[in-house]
């Protein structure tokens, strides 16, 4: 028999017993719907995720001191050998005289000064504080770096513009290329230059939400005055909106002022900064945060510092979310089976009934792969009519999902699959049915009542 | 002479009833020429069905052998007797079995359609059957709408579709009135008189007179009457 012919018939069947097709289908309605929303919902949790962190580069690694220094009586017979040479594992990089020359030297000149980063004078410190100096030291010695930054962010109190009375807001202490390394836009004015940082000047670059909030637009936001700490400081830009973001300092909310100006105007020495470092190669940044382990290592020894990788916060989020969508695909399986073991049933039941119809088809000469390919399109009919109504059911749920701040994002590939998963269960589940009726025999069938 | 369209030899057929054989058609011999119109009589459970099952290819016999229009079908393997039953065998039932959610003009190009023919040309082979038969106003109904006299009607247009070499015919007034019994007979008389070669079972002496020769069957052996 012709394919068209028996397709015909398929849909002679099917259109014959609506209601029917409908309810079998339920089942895969439910999975289709499923698994098209799980992989949007999916999708949408991988897009929340690139947008939470799309302040940080992926090889960004953000390098914090959290703890305690070991007691400089430790720290003193550690520093007792040589002194200063780079670490052996840091072959990498420089030639072996330069690098003792680079990193044994001023180390040894800085120690014996008792200022900036010498690991004696660390070791009289109790705590520990990051510092321009290590940034360049971390620059100058750990190779495949891009660029590096160092940041401070502290409360203080935010007077002026439209503020009825000082409200608190986060204040980011940063340097000129802290922007750049943030993939952070202005939609006003300029962020803040070399000078700005060298001359100590009391400028800032508002947070998009912040300008908002204080000046009721960034309009009027630049070139006024904002009071930080009660000193007035010049609006030199404002920020783009940027959304929420999981890392780092929140851009919207924050206030940036140089470096050196918040820790001449704000801080003082009581001030934690985090310097930020990107790899030039995001493939590498594995081996880099091992460079500057080992740098940081020279130069505090015994102390232990927290390099956090962008990728690595990324991976940990999109791992959460690979659960969560595996989860979900594991109870769209679920769903499927169920749905599918309800089209056998049914097919099981249609062959019953139909035993006759297949008799009388073979006492007049259909062959089994006849009545197999017409009982199988019949359940590829019935499991596509519900994939169908599955996808429109996803697309109906989207807005309803939304309202729950679900990021929904729907897709060609993600529709097209919850089509193919649904076709597949059909014709899966539809074999078995269709091959006993197919292996029937006409007189067998025709006596059936 | 015409030659042999059914030759039957030392045909033998059982079922296991439990552990034992029960014999249904013993050592039978049967032949049946091009054009002729013959009639098996036999009362219930004589075996006739079971021999009607095998001249149209739907069963198979333990012994003996049978040729079908020059073919072995004691030598022919399940795919090609179904491939038989298209092309040389129109059957027409007792109950008709028509396909009830096929209307008539699709029930009647069936064996065409599986015979890998087109809709469209099926339709228009069958025209000439449909005229003959008086059921043009009927194609676009359902069997479910036509009376018994009617539905045999159609069975035997989809019986007679496919040009087959062999008509058979099982109880075909069974079901019907009296009076539609003798249409299909007239049929029958008819299609004879075209050149059909027909074997009709039945267990009913008056309907078997119909035919041109007549043979019976009592528990299992054929005999010439």
């Amino acid at each position: 028999m012709k394919l068209t012919e028996i397709m015909r018939l398929v849909w002679l069947n099917l259109s014959q017993k609506k209601g029917k097709v409908i309810l079998t289908s339920v089942g895969i309605v439910a999975g289709s719907a499923t698994i098209m929303l799980v992989l949007a919902i999916g999708k949408g949790a991988q897009m929340e995720v690139a947008q939470q962190f799309r302040n940080l580069s992926a090889g960004a690694i953000d390098i914090t001191y959290e703890g305690e220094a070991v007691s400089g009586a430790a720290l003193q017979e550690g520093m007792s050998g040589p002194g200063g040479g780079m670490p052996s594992g840091m072959t990498g990089f420089g030639g072996g005289s330069n690098r003792n020359r680079g990193f044994g030297g001023p180390m040894g000149d800085r120690s014996g000064a008792g200022a900036g980063f010498g690991a004696g004078s660390r070791g009289d410190r109790e705590e520990i504080s990051l510092g321009e100096e290590d940034l360049e030291e971390i620059l100058a010695y750990v190779p495949e770096l891009e660029d590096g930054t160092i940041s401070f962010s502290v409360m203080a109190t935010v007077e002026g513009g439209n503020l009825e009375e000082s409200t608190s807001y986060t204040i980011a202490g940063v340097k000129e290329n802290y922007a750049q390394m943030s993939n952070l836009s202005l939609e006003t004015g300029e962020f803040l230059s070399e000078e700005n940082d060298e001359n100590k000047e009391k400028v800032c670059v508002l947070g998009a939400k912040a300008a908002r909030e204080i000046f009721g637009s960034s309009y009027y936001a630049y070139n006024n005055t904002v009071y930080l700490d009660s000193r007035p400081y010049v609006v030199a830009g404002v920020a783009e909106d940027m959304g929420a973001v999981t890392s780092g300092i929140s851009p919207d909310e924050a206030i940036f002022i140089p470096y050196a100006t918040g820790l001449k105007y704000l801080t003082g020495s009581q001030v934690s900064p985090v310097i930020t470092v990107t790899a030039a190669d995001v493939e590498n940044v594995d081996a880099v945060t091992g460079y500057i382990e080992e740098v940081l290592s020279e130069r505090f020894p015994g102390t232990t510092f927290t390099l956090s990788d962008a990728g690595t916060k990324m991976e940990a989020a999109l791992g959460t979310n690979r659960t969560l969508q595996l989860l979900l695909a594991a109870m769209a399986v679920i769903v499927f089976l169920v749905g599918g073991i309800g089209i056998m049933n049914v097919l099981f039941v249609s062959v019953e009934e139909r035993t006759n119809e297949i008799g009388i088809l073979k006492a007049i000469g259909c062959g089994r792969g006849d009545i197999l390919t017409e009982f199988l399109l019949e359940a590829v009919g019935i499991s596509l009519t519900g994939a169908v109504m599955g996808v429109l059911l996803g697309l109906g749920l989207t807005p309803v999902i939304e309202q729950f701040s679900v990021r929904v994002e729907l897709s060609l590939s993600g529709v097209l699959l919850s089509l193919g998963f649904g076709v597949l269960t059909g014709s899966l589940f539809g074999f078995y049915p269709a091959f006993k009726a197919s292996a029937l025999l006409p007189i067998t069938a025709l006596s059936h009542e | 002479m015409a030659e042999e369209l059914i030759r039957i030899v030392n045909m033998s057929k059982g079922y296991l009833l439990g552990d034992e054989k029960v014999p249904v058609l013993k050592e039978i011999c049967f032949s049946v020429r091009q054009g002729e119109y013959v009639a098996v009589l036999g009362p219930s459970g004589s075996g006739k069905t079971t021999l009607m099952n095998i001249i149209g290819c739907m069963d198979v016999m333990d012994e003996g052998e049978y040729y079908l229009d020059g073919v072995a079908i004691h030598e022919t393997a399940q795919a090609g007797l179904t491939q038989l039953r298209n092309q040389k065998i129109g059957f027409i039932f007792q109950n008709y079995q028509l396909i009830p959610a096929y209307t008539v003009l699709q029930n009647i190009i069936m064996p065409l359609i599986i015979r890998g023919m087109g809709h469209k040309e099926a339709e228009e082979k069958c025209m000439d059957i449909i005229n003959l038969l008086g059921i043009g106003s009927r194609l676009r109904h359902r069997p479910v709408e036509l009376s018994g006299g009617q539905r045999q009607r159609v069975s035997i247009a989809r019986a007679l579709a496919g040009e087959p070499a062999l008509l058979l015919a099982d109880e075909p007034t069974g079901a019907l009135d009296q009076s539609s019994g003798k249409e299909v007979l007239k049929l029958f008389g008819q299609l004879h008189d075209r050149g059909n070669t027909i074997v009709m079972i039945t267990h009913d002496l008056n309907v078997a007179a119909a035919a041109q020769r007549m043979v019976t069957i009592t528990d299992g052996v054929l005999r010439e009457v």
